[in-house]
């Protein structure tokens, strides 16, 4: 494995002092059930020579009601996400997906923060938030910023954050009353797979069956994961019809060609992408 | 690369070394505490040899910075007993079951298994198959490792 110094942050304060010292020269380990591999495999930049564990920082930790507006430490684990009755009233699209992730084991180390920073493509929890418009705060010394989910990614496995900036927290808004919403994913084994596609939806329907709103996105589907407005807006306003459904998948996949360009994949991917936005659409819609 | 102490209690004997800090869970259970029943496979968290219990909860030990196990309880298979030194319930079981074959993912498997039953003494089926869903056995085809987690759960329940 690779070299470095260890330190361990005792709390959120003495983490961002520790990381502020240091000026891009630490990085932060929390589940580490990415950045383990990374290090095993030499991958960590040369200008860093410290790693800094926040796994034990419990500030970072929770999950908060506060009206309308759910609270996520970014230290949460993917297990207590998948738990939490809070978020399975308010939220249940991000359960669904952090249920849906590695193995017990992974879920039991791996944090919604350390899925966001990563930002693999096949992240699960990222497309969940994004159709929550989920906002992220972020701590660099003692200055705290906010920023919109949306905005957050410059590609895969890059954001838009500074190598002393911290996640401190994610929130969002509880689904209207109504709401129905789903994850789903395609792997090649039930358990212990990355996602190869996944797709997260929120819909609300009035009482006949009129759409008021919303909002899909897929990821390992373009280079910065995103909604998809254009199919989304298909249906805003009007009651579904059946093959609307494929035609929203249909207005995906080529909105992904378009942004990821044809590559190898893009022939398996295509029929994938229509099908499971098809039968997203299907479960959470009802159509005339 | 500067050495670092860590104190970690494992299967409820405190230890405390001096390491390099790029070592994993695992290796110092393993090369350090002896604590052999350990295994490791693929060693990037997907096939569940390694597991053990951190803080009561069932973790890749491959995926584990030593210095960030400190503090923590951490039970091996080792630390897996009945009463009296009689076997555990579960590895009753598993002898049972014929859940054992080459034996590699068995410490992992029980381990989970253990954790499960922890927090629900009577399991479902799917439960069952979700708690143990992060270990690989290429032997069995997992239905003799079901079957002992259930004959465990009713050996436990006779016991309670």
């Amino acid at each position: 494995m690779q070299e470095f110094d260890f330190v361990k942050a005792k709390s959120l304060d003495h983490a961002c002092t520790m990381l502020a010292g240091k000026r891009g020269r630490a990085k932060v380990i929390a589940g580490g059930t990415d950045l383990m591999i990374g290090l095993r495999n030499h991958r960590l930049s040369e200008e860093v020579d410290t790693i800094m564990d926040i796994s034990g920082v419990g500030e970072l930790a929770y999950i908060r009601e506060e009206g309308e507006l759910i609270r996520i430490g970014a230290g949460t684990t993917h297990a207590e996400l998948a738990l939490s009755s809070i978020l399975w009233e308010a939220a249940p699209v991000l359960s669904m997906a952090a249920k849906s992730i590695g193995s017990p084991q992974i879920r039991n180390r791996g944090t919604i923060g350390g899925n966001i920073i990563t930002s693999a493509p096949c992240a699960d929890t990222v497309p969940a938030l994004l159709v929550l418009d989920a906002a992220l705060l972020l701590r660099r010394g003692e200055s705290v910023r906010q920023v919109q989910i949306a905005d957050f990614f410059e590609g895969p496995y890059r954001v838009k954050a500074a190598e002393d900036e911290l996640l401190l927290e994610i929130s969002f808004r509880r689904l209207r009353d109504g709401a129905k919403s789903l994850f789903d994913k395609l792997t090649r084994r039930n358990a212990l797979a990355k996602a190869r596609m996944n797709i997260a939806v929120i819909a609300l329907q009035d009482k006949n069956k009129v759409v008021k709103d919303l909002r899909i996105s897929l990821g390992s589907t373009t280079p910065i994961p995103c909604r998809f407005t254009d199919a989304e807006r298909l249906f805003l306003g009007k009651v579904p019809r059946r093959e609307d459904f494929l035609k929203a998948g249909q207005i995906i996949s080529s909105e992904m060609v378009e942004k990821s360009g044809y590559r190898w994949s893009t022939d398996y991917k295509k029929p994938v992408v229509e099908a499971l936005t098809a039968a997203a659409l299907k479960r959470v819609l009802k159509a005339e | 690369m500067k050495k670092i102490r860590v104190s970690l209690r494992v299967n409820g004997r405190i230890f405390t070394l001096e390491t390099d800090p790029n070592r994993r869970l695992i290796d110092v259970l393993r090369e350090d505490l002896n604590f052999t029943g350990v295994k490791e496979g693929c060693g990037i968290g997907e096939c569940g040899a390694c597991t053990v219990l951190m803080n009561g909860k069932p973790v890749n030990s491959c995926l584990v910075l030593i210095g960030q196990a400190e503090g923590s309880e951490v039970v091996t298979i080792e630390g897996l007993k009945g009463k009296n030194g009689e076997l555990h319930p579960l590895q009753e079981a598993f002898i049972e079951a014929g859940a054992v074959q080459c034996g590699y993912c068995i410490p992992g498997m029980i381990l989970s298994a253990e954790a499960l039953l922890q927090n629900n003494p009577h399991p479902t089926e799917d439960l069952i198959k979700e708690a143990i869903s992060g270990n690989l056995c290429r032997c069995t085809g997992y239905r003799q490792i079901i079957d002992a987690v259930k004959i465990a759960s009713k050996k436990i329940a006779r016991k309670e």
